[in-house]
């Protein structure tokens, strides 16, 4: 297998190996939360290293994970004292951790090879060099294993759990109810994204943990209301995002793991512009038309309200209305002009009348918004 | 969906096909400094096809792969490096590698270690900026001749008689800087640049060196080190401090400063190569030009 179908291969299985913790992260408003345990692991895996001094041991990924429940109870704690907000809570404890661990890392830079840089922007582009040989032979990248293995989890994780999550997730009062704990299944949650953090810690870095744990899911979140399709949804979008960043870092030349976070940034934007139901573009439509909609009947009502009244002339005359309603006179134009060829209103001596379908029409509309709302 | 991912990856694999292992019957050799690249170019000619990670201007610590470093990579037939954790967390990839049946090796470990000099932070370390040394760098060249006949046993005539060759450029070389080192006087040999790059530079030919940051260019320089160097800087009534090509000239510019506040007149001397050669087409392309332009720089500005 080449060099570049690993890289790609490793970037899909961390793409949705973080997808599925960060479904539920978006969908509870945490995502800081991921920004937070994805730093403060670094304390974990230091003190480990401090321990067992090996910097392969599995008590790495043990400590790593311990620390990121520590971070999420801290906040917590803090949280629940009502004196700070979370987001707060989450600022003060995810730089205390992290920069104990940057000041631990430096004063034993010399015996530590774990450099702050490659922590936050992991290079990708050196995993195919990283290779798992036993007894001599090849068999590929090792962070493909420890991703594979990762993924893995987190999916039975989220197949066993999957009710308890999407309860505690939508409705956590009613899941405390029926006698889950929404503490256990939060931890656990928590946990997930820790050691997801960790295993994709030295083949990607920090931020584009990030980057696949937040992106996808939110781009997803666009497009579908079924938990089930915005998983599967979040899982396909961190690939396509992968496999496009690695080509985008071909063709420029530039750093993988950049090109990777910036095309999810990309997708995220042109999905939000152009998704289908909740895409900026056709919430700017939908707007454009009720006010449109909402102009027409406060003309028809106008011309109801004056008809046959003294004053019709003036206040529905051609060249006296625009003062009447107030509105700019190429708006105007346009609404009577739509008004006109749908066979509502006509013109006679300079007055907008209604037609008889226009009165059944109009009578219909206020009737409706009088008594139907 | 997983079907049309599938296809998707083979699509984009397709795009991305590498070219053969060997290019027009020539090995790929790639290195990471263009010092190092220079001085393989130098011995192994048109021979090998030549590719260096690291460009001119790059600074060596905080040097970061590019999709297209990793495809060289991949394609290269030796790797040779400057070792002694000169590119950081890039050697450990390197150490990896080794076991993939690739010639890989650090130029440096061709080098007697009695000869290296220690870091003062981090004992068991050794400074690798040792290019300024010749005496030391004649022992690189050795090793990266060794090496390139490893690769290609077939040229080893060739590889030796470029080496003598390079070698004796290095023997003039040296000749030339100690003429150079004469104009000054010995009271007056004293280089202050931003990063601790010349000690090695120092040690061979009588300079007092003075770095404003350690060796890593990524730890920054506190208030104290600049208060420190400038009182040195006045106490020697220094004449010029350098900036180097590849680390940002800001903190000379608040080190010159620091001293003109304290009375005295310190002028920037011009900027010196430490980690790399200059660019294409300037006189100091290569290993030899990039010396000769660094002891004329110094030399001039002291002077």
């Amino acid at each position: 297998m080449s060099a570049e179908l690993e890289i790609q291969l490793i970037a899909i299985m961390v793409a949705i190996a973080c997808s599925l913790p960060g479904v539920f992260l978006v969908l509870r408003r945490m995502a800081m939360m991921s920004d937070a345990i994805t730093h403060t692991i670094l304390l974990g895996i230091v003190i480990a290293f401090f321990i067992t001094n090996d910097l392969s041991s599995p008590f790495l990924i043990v400590g790593a994970a311990l620390m990121g429940v520590i971070t999420v109870f801290l906040i917590e704690l803090l949280n629940s004292t009502k004196l700070v907000s979370e987001d707060s809570a989450i600022g003060v404890v995810f730089p205390l951790l992290f920069s104990l661990a940057i000041i631990i890392i430096s004063k034993y830079a010399g015996s530590v090879h774990l450099d702050t840089d490659s922590v936050l922007l992991g290079e990708i582009g050196y995993a195919p060099f990283n290779r798992l040989y036993i007894a001599g032979r090849d068999f590929g990248p090792k962070s493909l294993y420890s991703m594979g293995i990762v993924l893995l989890l987190n999916l039975i994780f989220i197949i066993l759990f999957f009710k308890e999550l999407k309860l505690v997730t939508f409705d956590p009062a009613l899941a405390a109810i029926l006698g889950f704990t929404p503490t256990l299944i939060h931890y656990g949650l928590m946990t997930m994204v820790s050691v997801t953090a960790v295993a994709a810690f030295e083949s990607v870095g920090s931020i584009l943990v990030i980057a696949f744990m937040i992106g996808p899911p939110i781009s997803a979140y666009l497009l579908t209301d079924d938990l089930k399709k915005m998983i599967i949804l979040s899982g396909l979008i961190g690939s396509i995002n992968g496999i496009l960043g690695y080509q985008l870092a071909a063709y420029l030349d530039v750093s993988i793991a950049g090109s990777m976070a910036l095309m999810t940034g990309l997708v995220f934007l042109l999905i939000f512009i152009f998704a289908p139901k909740r895409g900026l573009l056709t919430v700017l439509r939908r707007r454009r038309i009720q006010k449109e909609d909402f102009a027409e009947k406060s003309l028809l009502f106008h011309l109801l309200n004056h008809e046959g009244e003294a004053d019709e002339l003036k206040e529905s005359g051609i060249g006296t209305i625009a003062e009447h309603l107030n509105w700019k006179k190429d708006y105007l134009d346009k609404i009577i002009n739509r008004l006109e060829e749908n066979g509502i209103i006509y013109i006679e001596d300079d007055t907008i009348k209604l037609t008889e379908k226009g009165r059944i029409y109009t009578i219909e509309s206020y009737e409706e918004i009088m008594y139907e709302t | 969906m997983l079907l049309a991912l599938s296809i998707f990856l083979v699509l984009s694999v397709g795009c991305t096909k590498q070219e053969a292992q060997v290019d027009n019957g020539k090995y790929n050799v790639v290195v990471t400094t263009t010092i190092l690249g220079d001085t393989v170019r130098e011995i192994g000619g048109e021979l090998i096809n030549l590719e260096i990670l690291m460009g001119p201007g790059v600074d060596p610590h905080l040097y970061k792969a590019s999709a297209g470093d990793v495809k060289k990579m991949t394609k290269a037939d030796m790797i040779i490096y400057n070792g002694l954790h000169l590119e950081g967390k890039m050697g450990d990839v390197f150490e990896n590698m080794k076991n993939q049946g690739k010639l890989i090796f650090a130029a440096t470990d061709g080098v007697d270690e009695s000869k290296l000099l220690d870091f003062d932070a981090n004992p068991g370390h050794y400074d690798p900026h040792l290019w300024f040394d010749i005496s030391l760098w004649k022992e690189v060249a050795v090793r990266i001749n060794e090496g390139l006949k490893e690769l290609a046993e077939e040229h080893s005539e060739e590889f030796d008689k470029n080496l003598e060759g390079f070698l004796e450029k290095l023997t003039e070389l040296d000749e030339y800087i100690r003429n150079r080192i004469e104009e000054l006087p010995e009271d007056k040999r004293v280089l202050v640049t931003a990063h601790d790059a010349f000690k090695y530079f120092g040690k061979a030919y009588g300079f007092e060196v003075r770095g404003l940051q350690g060796i890593s260019t990524e730890a920054e320089a506190s208030t104290a080190d600049v208060r420190e160097l400038a009182d040195f800087i006045v106490e020697k009534e220094i004449k010029a401090i350098f900036v180097e090509s590849s680390v940002p000239k800001k903190n000379i510019e608040a080190l010159q400063e620091a001293v003109r506040a304290k009375g005295f007149n310190v002028e920037i001397g011009g900027e010196l190569y430490s980690d790399s050669t200059g660019g294409p087409g300037t006189e100091a392309e290569s290993y030899i030009g990039t010396f000769k332009s660094n002891i004329d720089t110094i030399v001039d500005a002291l002077k």
